[in-house]
């Protein structure tokens, strides 16, 4: 009988073990700290902005003692935050609002950037968010138009803060003139040109070309130090698009063309102006001036190899720049790093000096937390601290980055050269243009991110590329 | 005595379906739910519209899945060959008289296969790394090429799939291996013996006696490789995700990126559908053919 029912005890124990593994559980107390990929958000537009009044103090709104459990989902692993400005802040300002707000059970679950994407649109799909999240600008419509997200506008325009955004950084996480999350962490490009000053000064360039002419010319230079003259990896397929072409394209088809195409207003992909920017861009890469795996290698790669010296210059994002920041410290190479935007495309006179930034997340909101008021209090109180001025303050004294909530005065004389240099560069001396997959839809950017790497191959034309994005935008705009 | 120490009937059916409850939930049930939700169009959000068999007349369309089906396929080919094919050469060179320490070239040919597929991606992405890869090191040697100048062999659309093979064969040769020994080990020693005595060669032993002697275990030596190629994906994952643009891509690797990177759930559940229907289709029409092959043998 004994045996009976601790064989029974058993047959019980297995099956709630088999199927407990399927629950909708997320409490992971301190998060899945799983290792990071250093992709951070993607960036903020211009945070010197004039900040328009004066520091706002936050109240709380959750000073009632009622006790509240609040799921949330993010990427600012342990890992990343080694380094990146914008992921310790965000760590730091939650653990702050934590110890402030001993009512609440934060229960973060928080995996890497390539990982969390995956995972959230999982979850969208299985319409189990959890309360509080990131969300990506390109989610933003079909998330919404599905009831997932919390409309955020009358929020926002209670924000504490609310006179201190920089209303621009919204514009990803608006459908329908709602906004729908308050753009998280700090702002910083996508496509910086990060240059050894000292290695073109020998090449008879005072500064990094500013036409490609000019970098092709210099190529032979390189080639005989057995050089590299750019770096660049394509490997995830993400990058030639990301860290590449939206900034490339912006020169050749403007801003208004990208924002009648994020509005689905007419502009097409095999527009001439978009099919001459990837014809740039196929020319540039069978060039020779890039590493030859660039189509293999990640960034995460084909950064190392400015850092080992075989390089003269890399083209990356601001998470990039941070890793080779770190990596740089204490060398020659650190002193003589210097940034630029891409240079202009022959035939290219929509725009100059651009670099693609904004900020590429944003705090957002489950929608059905709006059925539990203090759940709600307490989530939409977490969402104005980690974008407020706390947090910006501490990312621009620790690190002189900006987010959402502008500071006043940065003061940057505490800096060193290089991080004085690279916030000039970010915030004050180029103009910002648009990321194109913060917006549009992951399938338009899987077809064009595919085809793209082919046509780098010198495999396909651009007028196909363009061709097959368009049906793929097309196909999307009917949905 | 025995009678009571017997389980009951319903005792050993209690355990029996346990793993039974475990297939059911792992491979029936997912099966299942793909084959209904592969009727409906679910993109990014919970919603989900019932659009009939439309998934499905995409995907006859589909150029991208027929590619990586036939890419499949290849794999197969080559596995078939390069798994089983050297494994079988490998046993005969281990079973033979000359051959030293035995154990120690089973238990290290079956090594590979005990590592994770992800570790074993990231490996051959470093050998065939364009810079820092042993094979360009042994290349640079042999040549004198400047580093820039060396193949990037990852990149080049008409080898990648012969590449990503390389890997999968190194991994599973030792897995068959086994098999193929524990197989030519339940073969009566005297045949060997005789037919050595007869004056058959190394060469006319491994055709003519162990081959049809083991037909049997080939065919699912044969069928367990065609399953496992028409779903592999971690390899590729790793080493390629399938590039350079589509030109290593799989079936399941076309599913996961569907599913995932474009948020197209039902197009995905039909994707998996198709992998299942296809692969179906091949052990099936291969099962056919060898039963063809050994008829009239006597060995089927």
């Amino acid at each position: 009988m004994k045996k009976r029912i601790v064989g029974l005890l058993m047959v019980v124990t297995m099956t709630v073990l088999l199927f407990g593994g399927c629950g909708n559980n997320t409490t992971t107390p301190s998060g899945n700290d799983t290792a990071a990929t250093a992709t951070s958000a993607p960036a903020a537009t211009e945070a010197t902005a004039t900040p328009a009044a004066t520091e706002a103090t936050a109240t709380p709104a959750t000073d009632t003692a009622e006790a509240v459990t609040l799921d949330m989902m993010h990427f600012s692993t342990s890992e990343e935050s080694q380094g990146n400005g914008g992921s310790d802040g965000f760590r730091t300002v939650i653990a702050e609002w934590q110890a402030a707000n001993p009512n609440v059970t934060l229960n973060q679950n928080v995996l890497a950037n390539d990982e969390y994407k995956t995972q959230i649109a999982t979850l969208a799909g299985a319409n189990e968010l959890p309360d509080v999240f990131l969300l990506q600008g390109m989610n933003t419509k079909s998330w919404s138009s599905q009831g997932l997200i919390l409309d955020m506008t009358q929020i926002i325009a209670d924000s504490p803060y609310a006179s201190l955004y920089n209303d621009a950084l919204f514009y990803p996480f608006t459908a329908d003139g709602k906004i729908y999350g308050l753009p998280a962490l700090t702002g910083g490009t996508c496509t910086a040109v990060v240059y050894d000053s000292a290695a073109w000064a020998d090449a008879g360039y005072d500064t990094f070309p500013e036409t490609w002419e000019e970098v092709f010319a210099a190529s032979d230079y390189f080639a005989g130090l057995g050089m590299d003259t750019i770096a660049f990896g394509n490997g995830g397929q993400w990058q030639a698009n990301s860290c590449f072409l939206s900034t490339l394209g912006d020169r050749f088809t403007g801003a208004d063309w990208t924002k009648s195409i994020i509005e689905g207003t007419g502009a097409k992909f095999t527009d001439p102006e978009f099919v001459a920017a990837l014809q740039a861009t196929q020319d540039i890469f069978l060039s020779g001036i890039f590493n030859a795996d660039y189509n293999t290698v990640t960034n995460e790669t084909a950064r190392e190899y400015y850092i080992d010296g075989s390089a003269a210059a890399f083209i990356g994002g601001n998470w990039d720049v941070s890793y080779i920041q770190a990596s740089l410290a204490g060398t020659d190479l650190y002193n003589t790093t210097k940034f630029a935007v891409l240079p202009q495309p022959e035939g290219a006179t929509a725009s100059y000096n651009t670099q693609n930034i904004g900020l590429g997340y944003a705090v957002a909101i489950n929608a059905e937390v709006a059925n539990d008021p203090a759940k709600l209090a307490a989530a939409i109180d977490l969402a104005y601290t980690v974008t407020g001025t706390d947090f910006a303050e501490y990312v621009a004294s620790n690190y002189a980055l900006g987010g959402l909530t502008t500071v006043a005065n940065v003061d940057l004389s505490g800096f060193d050269q290089w991080t004085q240099d690279f916030y000039n560069w970010s915030y004050v001396d180029t103009t910002a243009c648009e990321i194109y997959d913060s917006y549009v839809d992951g399938s338009v950017w899987g077809t064009l991110n595919v085809d793209l790497q082919t046509m780098m191959n010198g495999d396909m034309t651009p007028e196909d590329v363009a061709q097959a994005t368009q049906d793929s935008y097309e196909a999307y705009l009917a949905q | 005595m025995l009678n009571s120490i017997k389980p009951k009937g319903r005792v050993v059916f209690a355990y029996l379906f346990i793993p039974l409850g475990i297939y059911l939930f792992s491979v029936f049930v997912p099966l299942v739910t793909a084959a209904f939700y592969s009727l409906f169009y679910w993109k990014s959000g919970p919603a989900k519209t019932f659009i009939g068999f439309d998934n499905y007349v995409s995907l006859i369309k589909d150029s991208v899945f027929w590619l990586a089906f036939r890419h499949n396929i290849y794999l197969v080919v080559l596995c078939i060959f390069g798994q089983i094919g050297l494994a079988f050469i490998i046993v005969l060179l281990i079973n033979s008289k000359l051959t030293k320490l035995k154990g120690l070239h089973r238990t290290f040919g079956f090594f590979p296969s005990t590592i994770s597929a992800v570790y074993i991606g990231l490996i051959w992405t470093m050998v065939f790394d364009q810079r820092r890869g042993i094979i360009n090191w042994v290349i640079s040697k042999v040549q004198d090429i400047p580093t820039r100048e060396l193949p990037v062999w990852l990149n080049d659309s008409k080898l990648v799939m012969t590449i990503v093979a390389i890997p999968l064969i190194w991994q599973f040769i030792g897995y068959y291996m086994v098999i193929i020994l524990s197989a030519i080990a339940s073969v009566d020693k005297e045949i060997f013996e005789v037919s050595e005595i007869d004056g058959a060669s190394a060469f006319q032993r491994a055709i003519y006696i162990v081959l049809p002697l083991i037909k049997n275990t080939l065919i699912v030596c044969v069928t367990l490789c065609i399953a496992g190629n028409m779903k592999v994906f971690d390899h590729i994952f790793t080493m390629t995700y399938g590039g350079p643009g589509y030109d290593s891509i799989v079936m399941a690797l076309y599913g996961y990126r569907t599913s995932f990177d474009n948020g197209d759930m039902g197009y995905g559940c039909a994707i998996s559908i198709g992998i299942f229907v296809t692969s179906l289709a091949v052990i099936g029409l291969t099962n056919v053919l060898a039963n063809w092959l050994s008829r009239d043998k006597g060995v089927a």
